[in-house]
């Protein structure tokens, strides 16, 4: 099902129906898909909202259920394809076989004035309007405190709209139409009256249709429960479906997450609540999953049998800027470790799903992540950042940040080492690091391969064979580039050998831009596709597992190993790392490449 | 001892590693040649037993595994340093009382001024040499000293890396070049050349190097005059003989029984050079360091593999060699054949070459002889292109009008052992094609139970891993993977993951002929063919050579330039492969 519920777009759509040429699996982007694919779009749309009104109570049927109507489709699709189907005769279907016309769905941004809304989702909702990734009937409306007017809010948005860089016509006309589509209105966000009043309006501009409705909350936790409640008694849909979409943090630990899911289950239930972590929507962690199960060659090697050690990496190169209160509450491990990275791991260690559907994958997650023995206190290492000065200038300490308590104890660095208990990855080491105010920015998998046995060039390597091991690369930000280092012969008459790189970097191969994060994640929320979303029961495995250590932290007081703000953090991330036998694959002689 | 082997030691320490009882460890069922033998085997000997095992005999290799162990093995570049330690390292001590003398025998020839001299200036400019050595030219030909320094110099180029006293170092070069005229069956000749060669070796051990860069069919001639008069009395003699080996098993049975009369295995080199190209050394690298890609390296895996050969041009007035062999003989059953041997060997014991030998030697044994239906060949014909015409096979003034000697040939192989049983091994070898090239493809096999399936349209196999060595032009090594197209739906399209060797190593990459010459210099038999590889190699191939020649096959005819017969692609559609080569995706 993932294989296709999320190929919407006319960029998208097309690889598996469009075959023939040489390769087939490659098909150009050329705009007759675009029919195709909106088609589709307004296929589902109507039928996803009956299937989730009437089996909200069970995902998985309700899910296999548009599969098998998704299939269907899609073999129809091919089978008009083949015939030769005109530009005309598609036009004709997506109006005869699908009611698009009455059904529009409704994007309301709660905490619209707020950064994220401003940098991250209405920029993206733009840019998949440009796309033509939205269908045809849509309204976006922002909802906040402060007092504005639709035209102050278009204002406020189309600042930090811009267009793809590969695709720059219309640019200007596709953000006229597109802020015309944007509304505002203002509310507390424990006023049921106040969202009473944003569902008439709502009701006005869905004319009557099928209405779905989609709420982004961007707000501080604290409110979340408060926004929903309102949301859903006051300003659900009533004859489609309503989803909610929600940031982290979910909770601080395994006991305030459960509340706080059990908080949103009395108004929501499972298929309604969509938890974004947006590293899932990152390019290069889509392509994990391809990677492993379309190239014959990785599988083989995905285990303990010849993975020595995986590392998940990220690091900032700047501190919290006068922003860390939020932060000081939560730390690196909240913020950093127990989503973005756990959920990298969940992706990267997983047995191969049944198939691509969200249900699956997510079961199969669910698995690694119960797998796993809870962090322990020796296993893991934290930091804090201190104030440094190079070339003159002087780069504040964590606790120089005003927003900050002077005696917090707040890590804003972690390294930890985790093990999963299963056949493939028994003894394992899975290191993870996160950091911010290091020395660069980045986000990468390290996959390192165990030496070769009784290795005849032996004697090339010096004494440490773990050094001149295979590494595979995965580089999610900056630059993203896949890259597998290999031993090879310098060329020349002698026999010395070196690592090299067979690598792709995406910049060089891919020149269109790669979509945002967000982006994806918002057109599959719109589309129902849960499979880049955290499950509860995901979540709960995860908190399990992150929660005894947070605890001991914060009892026993640890103190945080303090680093300097730019440098390549605290030196106990290499001691950890040695525990294991592990060399940190980002901090060696060859930096970076 | 060992130090005569070393190419660039230089006169320094003390010969820790000498000792004259290595001269009686030496062969004793050789004894009959033992002045050849005696000096040829202990250097080997000693070598594996006290320098812990070099492992091909380049000197650099002592580099690493002493500098290796400071922990930075992966050090980037050639450090000079290192070199120098190299040289303290290796004693010195016989190298001032020995020399080389290399004859190339046949210096007026073209191979001789292309590959040969150029190469051994190479050798000289990097310092590979050893310190006392003459190069003699010998021919027919009447030339003096200057006219072959003449001759010679005019093909010399330095590295593109390093042009530094370049004009120096052709000039010392030249001086040490001589020239003896001679007829090549005239023991008398080469006598005189052994006179002349030991004034140069003014009493210091000699060893000696036989370049045979002529005709077949005075090889047994040469090689007698050589080995009778002028081999030497103190150091060793070696021979290095090119192809073409024979025409099938019995000939080539015969030229290596006449070439033992009157030298034994050791010091004869047969080259091959094509197993002294870059990336062909670094397929056993490949393999063998790296973990992840000898988990695959088998029938579980690997799908198909393909030699792939191709040349631009035709033979161009020079078809008379050729027509006598066919492309066959010429490309498939030396060059492409050995390529494989390499890819599909057992791992060795070690890299010594005598253990290589054996597996490679297992290899070829282990395969079925060819069969004709297992086999397409082609000859090119006239074509006019853009107002040009090119001419076809026949065409050419030294090629009979009716010729059928193919120059071009597909051929389907197959190994039966427990590793490679039922995998085609697809060669392919061209003249006159639409470009120059040398690669080895893999194909993998497609993903079991792939999830991604409907990405891909009806036929997986399209969508298969493959691992590509470029051989040549533009070396390279890249490994096709399935990767998502960045954008927001999910779209599969094959990326390379790639090694561009001009990319990543600036500096020139040596010539095949360069790293031979040294090998055979230092003794180092690995890139040789073994006498018993040959057998081996041509026992697969003389079955179908002379059934195709005694039901006088006419080969498929294609056009100048063009992508060769279509029969190679019905030869592959049997064994279900599909040529890497000529795909949508051109490269």
């Amino acid at each position: 099902m993932a294989a296709f519920s999320s190929m919407h777009c006319p960029l998208s759509y097309s690889s598996s129906i469009y075959g023939g040429k040489d390769q087939s699996f490659i098909s150009s982007a050329s705009p007759r898909f675009s029919v195709p694919a909106k088609a589709k779009v307004f296929v589902q749309s109507p039928g996803n909202s009956h299937q989730n009104a009437v089996l909200m109570q069970d995902g998985a049927v309700a899910t296999k259920v548009s599969l098998v109507g998704k299939e269907t489709h899609i073999e129809k699709l091919e089978r008009d394809l083949m015939s030769i189907t005109s530009l005309k005769e598609w036009d004709e279907k997506a109006g005869s076989d699908i009611n698009e016309n009455e059904s529009t769905v409704s994007i309301t941004v709660v905490g619209a004035s707020g950064d994220l809304a401003k940098k991250k989702i209405f920029p993206a909702l733009f840019a998949l309007y440009y796309e033509g990734c939205l269908p045809k009937h849509f309204t976006i409306y922002g909802y906040a405190r402060s007092k504005m007017t639709d035209a102050e809010l278009r204002n406020m948005v189309s600042k930090t709209l811009t267009c793809r860089i590969d695709k720059r016509e219309n640019c200007g006309e596709k953000m006229d139409e597109f802020l015309k589509r944007c509304f505002y209105h203002s509310g507390q966000y424990d006023s049921e009256e106040n969202f009473a009043q944003l569902d008439k309006k709502l009701e006005e501009h869905e004319g009557g249709r099928v209405s779905n409705r989609l709420f982004y909350l961007s707000i501080p936790p604290n409110i979340f429960i408060n926004a929903v409640k309102c949301a859903s008694t006051s300003a659900s849909s009533g004859n489609g479906w309503t989803r909610v979409i929600v940031e982290k943090p979910f909770g601080r630990d395994s006991e305030s997450s459960a509340a706080l899911t059990k908080a949103l289950k009395q108004y929501l239930n499972e298929d309604q609540i969509f938890r974004i972590d947006h590293y899932l929507g990152k390019e290069l962690v889509e392509n994990l999953s391809v990677l492993r199960f379309s190239n014959l060659i990785f599988e083989p090697l995905w285990s303990r049998r010849y993975i020595r050690n995986v590392q998940l990496i990220f690091s900032e190169d700047f501190g919290t800027e006068g922003r860390g209160g939020y932060f000081d509450h939560y730390g690196i491990i909240r913020d950093i470790m127990q989503n973005h990275l756990l959920q990298i791991l969940a992706l990267f260690a997983m047995e191969t799903p049944i198939s691509l559907d969200a249900e699956d994958i997510r079961n199969e997650k669910v698995k690694v992540l119960r797998s796993m023995r809870p962090l322990r206190l020796e296993d893991v290492v934290i930091g804090q950042y201190k104030s440094h000065t190079k070339g003159g200038v002087t780069y504040p300490g964590y606790t120089d940040d005003k927003t900050v308590p002077k005696d917090s104890l707040t890590p804003t660095f972690a390294a930890a080492a985790l093990f999963i208990d299963n056949a493939r990855w028994d003894g394992v080491p899975f290191l993870m690091k996160a950091g911010k105010a290091l020395n660069n920015k980045r986000a990468e998998i390290r996959v390192q391969f165990r030496h070769v046995p009784g290795n005849l060039y032996n004697r090339k390597f010096g004494t440490d064979l773990d050094q001149a091991t295979n590494e595979l690369v995965i580089r999610v930000q900056p630059d993203e580039a896949i890259y597998l280092k290999i031993n090879n012969k310098v060329p020349g008459l002698g026999m010395r050998l070196d690592r090299s790189n067979l690598n792709l970097h995406y910049a060089a191969r891919y020149s269109k831009e790669i979509p945002d994060a967000y982006e994806r994640l918002l057109l599959d929320a719109v589309e129902g596709e849960r499979r880049l979303f955290i499950r509860s029961d995901e979540l709960d495995a995860a908190w399990s597992l992150f929660t005894p250590v947070l605890a001991e932290l914060e009892e026993k007081k640890i103190i945080p190993e303090y680093y300097p703000y730019g440098s390549r953090g605290p030196v106990g991330a290499h001691y950890l790392a040695a525990r294991y036998n592990v060399r940190w694959g980002d901090l060696g002689v060859e930096q970076s490449v | 001892m060992a130090a005569q082997i070393i190419p660039c030691s230089s006169p320094s320490s003390s010969s820790s590693l000498a000792f004259p009882s290595e001269f009686n460890l030496c062969n004793p069922r050789k004894c009959c040649f033992s002045r050849w033998v005696s000096q040829v085997c202990p250097r080997i000997r000693t070598r594996n037993h006290f320098r812990i095992k070099t492992s091909n005999g380049h000197p650099l290799n002592a580099v690493s595994m002493q500098g290796g162990m400071d922990g930075n093995p992966l050090a980037k570049g050639i450090n000079p340093e290192e070199q120098e330690d190299f040289f303290i390292d290796i004693s010195d001590g016989e190298e001032a009382h020995s020399t080389l003398s290399i004859t190339v025998v046949g210096a007026s020839g073209d191979l001789a001024k292309k590959k040969i001299f150029p190469a051994l200036f190479a050798l000289y400019y990097e310092d590979w040499l050893p310190e006392n050595f003459v190069i003699f030219g010998y021919a027919r030909t009447k030339l003096t000293d200057e006219e072959l320094r003449n001759m010679i110099s005019r093909t010399l180029t330095c590295r593109i890396d390093k042009r530094a006293n370049c004009e120096d170092k052709m000039e010392q070069f030249l001086k040490r070049c001589f020239y003896h005229s001679g007829e090549y069956s005239s023991e008398e000749h080469f006598a005189e050349l052994d006179s002349k060669l030991k004034e140069k070796e003014a009493g210091k051990r000699s060893n000696r190097l036989f370049y045979l860069s002529i005709p077949p069919n005075i090889f047994v001639d040469v090689v007698r005059c050589a080995s009778r008069k002028a081999s030497s009395a103190n150091g060793w003699t070696r021979v290095i003989v090119e192809k073409p080996f024979g025409r099938d098993s019995e000939s080539s049975a015969e030229l290596t029984r006449c070439l033992k009369k009157y030298l034994t295995e050791e010091q004869i080199f047969r080259i091959d050079h094509y197993l002294g190209k870059e990336l062909v050394e670094n397929l056993s690298v490949l393999r063998f360091s790296n973990l992840v890609f000898e988990p695959l390296w088998s029938r579980n895996y690997i799908r198909n593999v393909q030699f792939i050969f191709s040349e631009d041009f035709g033979t161009e007035g020079r078809g008379g060699y050729f027509d006598n062999y066919g492309i066959i003989r010429d490309i498939m059953q030396n060059h492409l054949l050995q390529i494989l041997a390499l890819f599909a060997m057992e791992t060795p014991v070690s890299l010594d070459a005598e253990d290589i030998r054996n597996e490679k030697v297992k290899v070829l044994r282990s395969m079925k002889p060819l069969e004709l239906e297992d086999v397409i060949i082609g000859q090119y014909k006239g074509h006019n292109k853009g107002g040009r015409t090119y001419p076809g096979y026949i065409d050419d003034s030294t090629v009979p009008s009716n010729s059928i000697t193919p120059t071009f040939a597909a051929a389907a192989l197959f190994i039966n052992n427990a590793r490679w049983d039922g995998v085609p091994f697809l060669m392919k070898a061209g003249k006159a094609l639409h470009r120059k090239r040398a690669e080895i493809r893999v194909q993998f096999r497609h993903v079991p139970g792939n999830l991604y399936k409907r990405n891909f349209g009806t036929d997986l196999d399209k969508a298969t891993n493959e691992l590509v060595l470029r051989v040549q032009p533009d070396e390279a090594i890249y490994l096709k993977i399935n990767n998502k197209v960045p954008g927001l739906g999910m779209r599969l399209d094959r990326s390379d993951l790639n090694l561009l060797y001009r990319a990543r190593y600036p500096s020139e990459i040596p010539d095949a002929y360069e790293r031979l010459l040294l090998d055979a210099i230092a003794g180092e038999r690995r890139l040789f063919i073994r006498s018993d590889e040959l057998d081996a190699a041509w026992s697969l191939f003389t079955p179908l050579l002379k059934e195709l020649e005694a039901k006088k096959i006419a080969p498929e005819l294609y056009p100048y330039g063009s992508r060769g017969p279509v029969g190679a692609h019905y030869l592959a559609a049997k064994y279900n492969v599909r040529w890497g080569d000529l795909g949508g995706d051109d490269d």
